[in-house]
């Protein structure tokens, strides 16, 4: 377990600013309240055998009495560098993505089924999506009653989705909730 | 002679041409007839004219008095000269009707007496009758002196017309005469104006009657126009005004060309080729002479008037466009007369566009377009509101597809006939060139047919209605652009006389009501440019500060509101969530002031934003909540009826937020990463509102208005009951509305209920009438019952706390007293 270093912080900076954009702020800076201090910590992040947790400072300091080869995990993952060093977001980051989401879509309840076994958003299953999206933006995908399911990228901008026909792809799935059920053994 | 006779002419009133003695008899008929309908009236009149016949008698002596020698010298050569042509002169006043200013036509109906009279007298005499009917009809009404002034004044014309004579008395008058004759200059320029009036009537009744006999006196119209002075001038205008508005056809007139002109042609035709070429150039001169006065102050008005009736009345004559651009030029005058006027005046030419048939339109709505670009924005807001009136045909665009599939089909059609008929046929060369030619002369007379009927091509409709529309558009966005513009700020440069964005409220109202005509592609613009302008950049480099302090608080919500409109209206391609003007109108209510920024936007604003939306974030909804109820505390009861009835709409919509109303804070599961409420975030789905508790509907329902009051405890009690009928059809504006005419009206003190209260309280159960009825009357009864008992009460426990008090007090003073008194003992 040990702190980010340079290149690797901007990685991890640069995935969740696709998402949260000007959020990002809150995810750095949100005060923790675990632990026994009386003044609230922060979160940080921690690079653990090739993964990335998302940690309170307080839980930290504890899990450093803990040898690194049995420690198996800390705090929340999210995301791990792959072996040619590139940075994914996992599926357990979607709660913290979903909280400081800057671009949503919202699926229609027949579509959510679609997109759960891995399948990408067509335009057909949308029920609402934000305006102002870009191509190429992270985007969260949640379900009508506002449940996160997953995330991915938008292959189209919010104007050009209006011209699209129903079969056109909006979203470029990248993780979802399925993912529990499909590949607990990678997780 | 013959020189006199002219010189007379000139200061003589204006006399009636000669054409018309065997009318008299008719007209007289027509006399007759009118006495015997209105007896009344007639007698009114005879009664008048025996007084004028006296005051006639009057006047001769008056005159043998001061000057008998001249009259009488005039009289004697003025029969010599001209008897006949005076009864040509006096009769014709009798026959033709006189229409006075206020439009009403007077005949006179009994002439008889006075002939006699003046077929005896010369000149002076019917210009004294013409006065007298001006005063039997009320236009001018003389006192004494000025009666007097103007028997002098007839003297002095007397003298004029009489130059010689005039010469002679000037030798033997006195200085005291000279000083007299001049302010009877003055006068006889007063007498000349009457005169003018009465010719103008004249003739303008005339002209009606027959226009095609009587063209030619148009140019005596404007002629009078020309030399009168202000009022009769003014009077010219308008009467002409009225000519002009009743025989300009409703085409336009083209003058022959030479070759035209060179062709032999009937009488009728070169009648009507007078007629025409006489009226038009008669309007010409009378439009170059309101243009002239136009730039003339005391004109002003009153040749914009004449010019704006033209223009709504015949838009398709000749000129229209030198009309237009006055119009134009006055359209975001300072003077509010003149505004209003041209800007009805091109309302109605975009309301009526069958009268013109859209070509106007355009030419205007271009016009305006190009006055915006030259002003740089800086008009009157008036001046694009115009836009709002303008219509278009939306079913114009859709069924041209479909027309030229068909006509080919058709060709086709014809052409697979006249191959048959070749098969048919292959020698018979006769028949088929009979056949060409009926169908050529069926496709002239098709053709003609096109050019003599009025109803225009279905293309030619749809160039006119897109090239209004880019002219349209191009304004509109324009105007936001120019309002994005960073201001100079480091020169106080002096804001316009109509405020900074003038143009910027009816261009959104505008953008909201053609907002379904606009292209998708310039959608990603226009929703961009609102963003800015709401508050939000788009670009975080640049401070949002830039925009946003300079537009008012009303202003960016009516960009909201825009944007919600535009959004609805094109809503069939996505459902687009507009996360950007939710954040804006989060902040935009904390910085609303109830005196400085419209409430009603804002009610409008909730309303379309917050009860119109199907859809909304749970965490969003909760935000906005919390932040209504909150915002209603500090408010007005207007305001806060608003709020609270968009709250209510939000908790019956989103049932998980009714959390809220639950007594343990903390929202469990729902209330995400934040685990506490955050009352100054800016992003409402960041302000973890689902962490607190909705408190201030128990302050609100102590509100001090009842209404209010009531709203407050029948919200908190919503999580109890949940299939309550609840007042949801009552939008925030409307309660806004009704509460803020309630301001007006209600004193806090009063212990009844207004009658709209009562409206909205008969929806739902009221707190107190468990004890009374459902009947309104009974609970009123209750109520008023209720009130009492609550002073009752309340007075005995005041009386009973005073009471106790004043024990106390007795008790401790009694205590002291004691206490002294042992004082006293132990110091002896």
């Amino acid at each position: 377990m040990r702190p980010l270093d340079e290149a690797e912080t901007t990685q991890v900076f640069e995935k969740l600013f696709k998402f949260t954009s000007n959020n990002l702020k809150n995810i750095v800076e949100s005060p923790s309240h675990e632990g026994l201090d009386k003044n609230p910590g922060r979160y940080c992040f921690r690079l653990h055998k090739n993964r990335v947790y998302y940690v309170s400072e307080s839980l930290v300091k504890r899990a450093t009495n803990i040898k690194r080869e049995n420690l198996v995990a800390l705090g929340t993952n999210i995301g791990k560098f792959t072996k040619s060093g590139k940075f994914h977001l996992t599926i357990q980051a979607l709660n913290l993505l979903a909280a400081n989401a800057k671009h949503k879509v919202w699926l229609k309840p027949t579509s959510e089924m679609s997109f759960l076994y891995g399948n990408d958003v067509v335009k057909g299953g949308l029920g609402r999506i934000t305006d102002n999206i870009n191509a190429y933006d992270g985007v969260v995908v949640f379900s009508m009653s506002d449940v996160p399911l997953g995330f991915g990228i938008a292959a189209k901008s919010t104007q050009d989705c209006r011209k699209m026909d129903p079969n056109g792809l909006v979203v470029i799935r990248q993780a979802d909730t399925g993912e529990y059920l499909r590949n607990q053994e990678d997780l | 002679m013959g020189k006199k006779k002219q010189k007379q002419k000139v200061v003589l009133p204006p006399e009636l041409p000669p054409e018309v003695p065997e009318d008299e008899i008719e007209v007289s008929d027509e006399d007759l007839d009118f006495v015997n309908r209105n007896k009344e009236y007639a007698g009114f009149v005879s009664k008048l004219d025996t007084q004028s016949i006296t005051r006639h008698v009057n006047r001769v002596a008056d005159v043998k008095e001061d000057a008998l020698e001249s009259l009488y010298e005039k009289r004697s050569r003025k029969k010599s000269l001209a008897t006949d042509n005076i009864q040509l002169e006096v009769d014709p006043v009798d026959a033709l009707p006189v229409k006075t200013l206020d439009g009403q036509v007077y005949y006179r109906t009994a002439p008889k007496a006075p002939n006699k009279f003046q077929n005896a007298r010369d000149e002076d005499e019917t210009v004294g009758e013409n006065e007298d009917v001006g005063r039997d009809n009320g236009v001018m009404k003389l006192t004494k002196a000025e009666k007097r002034a103007k028997i002098k004044k007839l003297r002095k014309e007397a003298k004029k017309q009489g130059k010689e004579v005039v010469e002679v008395e000037e030798v033997e008058q006195s200085s005291q005469a000279e000083v007299l004759a001049e302010v009877e200059k003055d006068l006889s320029a007063e007498e000349a104006n009457e005169k003018r009036k009465f010719r103008l009537a004249e003739i303008g009744t005339a002209m009606l009657t027959d226009p095609e006999g009587n063209i030619k006196s148009l140019k005596e119209m404007l002629q009078i126009c020309k030399d009168g002075d202000q009022a009769v001038s003014i009077l010219g205008l308008k009467s002409l005004l009225a000519v002009f508005k009743d025989i300009i056809p409703g085409n336009r007139i083209r003058l022959p060309t030479e070759k035209e002109l060179a062709m032999v042609v009937s009488k009728d035709v070169k009648k009507t080729r007078l007629y025409e070429s006489t009226l038009l150039t008669a309007y010409k001169a009378y439009l170059q002479k309101l243009m002239a006065l136009e730039k003339v102050p005391s004109f002003k008005r009153v040749a914009i008037r004449c010019i704006c009736t033209l223009l709504e009345a015949n838009p398709r004559f000749n000129f229209r466009e030198s009309l237009l651009g006055v119009v134009m030029n006055n359209i975001s005058s300072t003077d509010d007369v003149i505004r209003k006027l041209c800007c009805n005046t091109i309302k109605s030419l975009f309301t009526n566009e069958g009268k013109h048939g859209g070509e106007v339109t355009v030419e205007t709505v271009q016009l305006i377009a190009n006055l915006v670009k030259d002003h740089d924005c800086h008009l009157h807001p008036d001046s694009v509101e115009v836009f709002l009136s303008l219509s278009f045909d939306e079913d114009l665009r859709k069924p041209e597809v479909a027309k030229p599939n068909r006509k080919a089909k058709n060709k086709k059609y014809k052409i697979g006939n006249r191959n048959e008929d070749k098969n048919q046929l292959p020698g018979n060369d006769k028949k088929k060139s009979k056949q060409e030619m009926i169908s050529k002369t069926r496709e002239e007379v098709k053709a003609e047919f096109m050019a003599a009927s009025f109803a225009q091509d279905a293309m030619e409709k749809r160039r006119i209605q897109s090239d209004t529309l880019s002219s349209v558009f191009q304004t509109y966005f324009r105007i936001l652009k120019h309002a994005m513009r960073p201001r100079p700020e480091a020169n106080g440069l002096p804001v316009g006389p109509f405020g900074e964005h003038p143009l910027l409220a009816p261009c959104l109202n505008g953008i909201g009501k053609f907002s379904h005509l606009i292209d998708l592609d310039f959608m990603a613009d226009l929703m961009n440019y609102l963003r800015r302008l709401a508050g939000g950049s788009i670009d975080a480099n640049r401070p949002s500060e830039n925009f946003s302090s300079r537009l008012t608080v009303s202003e960016r919500l009516r960009c909201c509101i825009v944007a919600f409109k535009v959004m609805k209206n094109n809503l069939d391609a996505l459902n687009v969530d507009l996360q950007d003007f939710f954040i804006q109108l989060y902040n935009l209510i904390l910085e609303y002031r109830p005196g400085r920024d419209q409430g009603e936007v804002l009610a409008e604003a909730m309303k379309v934003m917050l009860c119109d939306d199907r859809q909304h974030d749970m965490q969003r909804a909760a935000a906005f909540i919390k932040r209504l109820a909150s915002f209603s505390l500090c408010f007005g009861a207007a305001e806060s009826m608003a709020a609270l009835v968009t709250l209510k709409h939000l908790l019956q919509k989103n049932v998980k937020c009714r959390d809220l109303l639950e007594n343990d804070a903390g929202g469990g599961s729902l209330s995400g990463s934040i685990a506490k409420y955050q009352p100054y975030a800016s992003d409402p789905s960041l302000s973890g509102a689902f962490a607190t508790v909705l408190w201030e509907l128990t302050l609100l329902s102590k509100h001090y208005h009842p209404s209010v009051s009531t709203m407050a405890s029948g919200i908190s009690t919503i999580t109890n009951s949940h299939d309550q009928v609840y007042r949801s059809n009552v939008s925030p504006q409307q309660a806004f509305i009704d509460m803020s005419l309630d301001k007006e009206t209600f004193t806090p003190k009063s212990g009844q209920k207004q009658s709209n209260n009562k409206r909205k309280k008969g929806n739902r159960p009221p707190p107190s009438a468990a004890a009374g009825g459902g009947d309104t009357v009974d609970e009123m009864a209750v109520r008023t019952k209720l009130s009492e008992h609550f002073l009752l009460v309340h007075d005995m426990e005041e009386n009973g706390r005073l009471r106790r008090e004043l024990e106390r007090t007795k008790l401790g003073l009694q205590l002291y007293k004691e206490y002294k008194k042992q004082k006293k003992q132990r110091t002896r």
